[in-house]
């Protein structure tokens, strides 16, 4: 009894310092300006929807939010499949250059994205890659490539041998193997990078910030940042806006709780 | 499974060239060019030919003292984080692990900042800290209206207040991965211990502390790590004012590089950065090892 009044003395004060500013967030979001300063933690008097309407069509958030949403799959699908068939073959084939390929591809995850910004911005500029989705693409995937190769390779190491033995056997191809047995039974471990990938790449606004200028093409992160800079002080369209902005991501934790956190855990090991 | 022949070797390993490409092409050329860019002096135009100046670069940065500044910044933002964040969540994984009524909301609620963009958070706090923002409006409301302060454009509370809303931020990570490791730890020990009549916080320092070490230093070890490359907070929320004041070596490296277009300096930075990260990696990598070992 004791030791419950103790938990909770703890966790209910912590708990309003966690929900507290979030909550402050999304009440805001639906009043006017003079309310939120006159009254900033009252209920709004009439809940003005129209701040999420004005955000979410005068200041381009669906743009931003389908740009984000596209974006972040093509990463998670190309993640998905380069990664995995890279790791069947450093699970599966004992060969001098394994080892070397493994240590090469684990490297990446010491790398700072603050290291190469430069040559990475000279490169695109040369290339003229500029304001294309493609890639600010490919650039996520080759920053979560380390870590998704590192996570699908061990997984894939843990499968029972046993089936591909017996598909050799009947005389399928290495990529038959791939296709019909490591990728089918990899789905969890897939899953599991594939979210967090798709976080990565939902909150990042590094590379956006220096390749992506033209405002049909900004992620969502940019685009709030936009809005916030360009129409700072139209606040209940700019609190839905955030709101709007971390929706998806709250979304993808409340379905997939188990994954998030694993896939965070495992995460770990690049943080 | 084994290779037979070279031509079967070569025909798997067909399925690395994929992420081999875009990894080198995105990854290790820029890595190897960022060494390049380092020693050389160049305003980013393109046609502008680069002078090569040696150390020039490294000896600015290591002589600028808005570089020693952001380094200082970095060290405090990395001293008040392993101070906090693990403690913080260690307690919290605790409490959640006790399952007391409603326990799976709390989790929620303190785990969610941690998936949400930095910027939205940003953004969020910097409402709440902003001199008409509800922090002081809160502070009058209970009386303390001596404490009202522009908490981010005060010289003297900017970078605390940066510091606190990246611990608010990262709580939730070590939290979740502490109650990984709680699940570890077998019932029967607790239940042996309760029948030696030990109290709550015998159990705690006794059983729960020594048993999660290992989890405990990784949590450490990836909060220095991760603090190192703290950008979009700054960015959002001071863009390293008042005066540079709140600058880190990433975020000074971003406006060296592409606010003054000193690209050279910016590579050296960037350069710094990695080397940073690695020794603090390795270094505290190997501490790790030893303590398991012994």
């Amino acid at each position: 009894m004791k030791n419950k009044v103790i938990i909770y003395a703890f966790v209910l004060p912590m708990g309003l310092l966690f929900i507290g500013p979030m909550l402050f967030t999304f009440l805001s979001s639906f009043k006017g300006n003079t309310e939120i300063f006159s009254a900033p933690f009252s209920l709004p008097e009439v809940f003005r929807f129209e701040n999420y309407i004005v955000a979410w069509n005068e200041a381009n958030m669906s743009r931003y939010f389908i740009n984000s949403i596209v974006i972040s799959l093509a990463t998670v699908i190309i993640l998905a499949f380069v990664s995995s068939m890279a790791a069947y073959v450093l699970a599966r084939f004992n060969f001098k250059i394994n080892r070397f390929l493994s240590l090469f591809f684990l490297l990446g995850m010491m790398l700072p994205m603050h290291t190469v910004l430069v040559p990475v911005a000279y490169m695109i500029g040369l290339l003229g890659l500029k304001n294309n989705l493609l890639a600010l693409v490919l650039l996520f995937v080759a920053f979560s490539l380390s870590f998704s190769i590192l996570v699908l390779t061990r997984f894939m190491q843990s499968i029972n041998l046993s089936l591909e033995e017996a598909a050799i056997i009947d005389g399928a191809s290495y990529f038959q193997i791939y296709w019909r047995i490591i990728l089918p039974m990899s789905v969890p471990a897939i899953s599991t990078i594939s979210i967090f990938n798709f976080l990565a790449a939902w909150n990042n606004i590094l590379f956006p910030l220096l390749f992506i200028n033209d405002d049909r093409f900004k992620p969502i992160a940019l685009g709030l940042l936009n809005f916030s800079g360009e129409r700072g002080s139209e606040f209940g369209p700019l609190m839905a806006a955030i709101i709007i902005t971390i929706t998806v991501p709250l979304i993808v934790y409340l379905l997939f709780q188990e994954k998030v956190e694993s896939g965070l855990a495992a995460g770990a090991v690049k943080e | 499974m084994i290779i037979k022949s070279r031509k079967e070797k070569s025909k798997i390993l067909l399925f690395t060239l994929p992420a081999l490409f875009i990894y080198i092409v995105f990854l290790v050329i820029p890595m190897i060019g960022a060494l390049y860019f380092s020693v050389m002096n160049w305003n980013g135009i393109r046609g502008v030919p680069l002078e090569y100046v040696g150390l020039d670069n490294y000896i600015n940065v290591f002589t600028d003292k808005s570089f020693l500044l952001s380094l200082k910044n970095m060290f405090n933002m990395v001293f008040f984080s392993v101070l906090f964040h693990t403690p913080i969540a260690l307690l919290l994984a605790v409490a959640i692990n006790s399952k007391f009524k409603g326990y799976r909301l709390f989790k929620v609620v303190y785990f969610v900042p941690t998936i949400f963009p930095l910027t939205a958070i940003g953004l969020l706090w910097y409402f709440i800290f902003m001199p008409n923002g509800s922090l002081n409006s809160f502070l009058e409301l209970i009386g303390l209206s001596e404490l009202v302060t522009g908490w981010l454009i005060n010289p003297s509370t900017a970078m605390g207040t940066i510091i606190f809303v990246n611990i608010w931020a990262g709580i939730g990570y070590y939290m979740v991965i502490l109650l990984a490791g709680l699940t570890t730890i077998p019932k029967e020990i607790y239940e042996a211990a309760d029948i030696d009549g030990a109290t709550p916080s015998k159990k705690f320092f006794h059983i729960t502390i020594p048993m999660l070490k290992p989890i405990i230093t990784l949590c450490i070890l990836m909060d220095i790590i991760g603090t190192i490359k703290v950008f979009d907070l700054i960015f959002v929320m001071t863009e390293g004012g008042p005066n540079g004041l709140t600058n880190l070596p990433t975020t000074l490296m971003y406006y060296e590089a592409f606010r003054y277009d000193n690209y050279g300096v910016g590579s050296a930075i960037g350069i710094i950065i990695l080397v940073i990260a690695l020794v603090l990696t390795i270094g505290s990598e190997s501490i790790m090892n030893r303590k398991g070992r012994s």
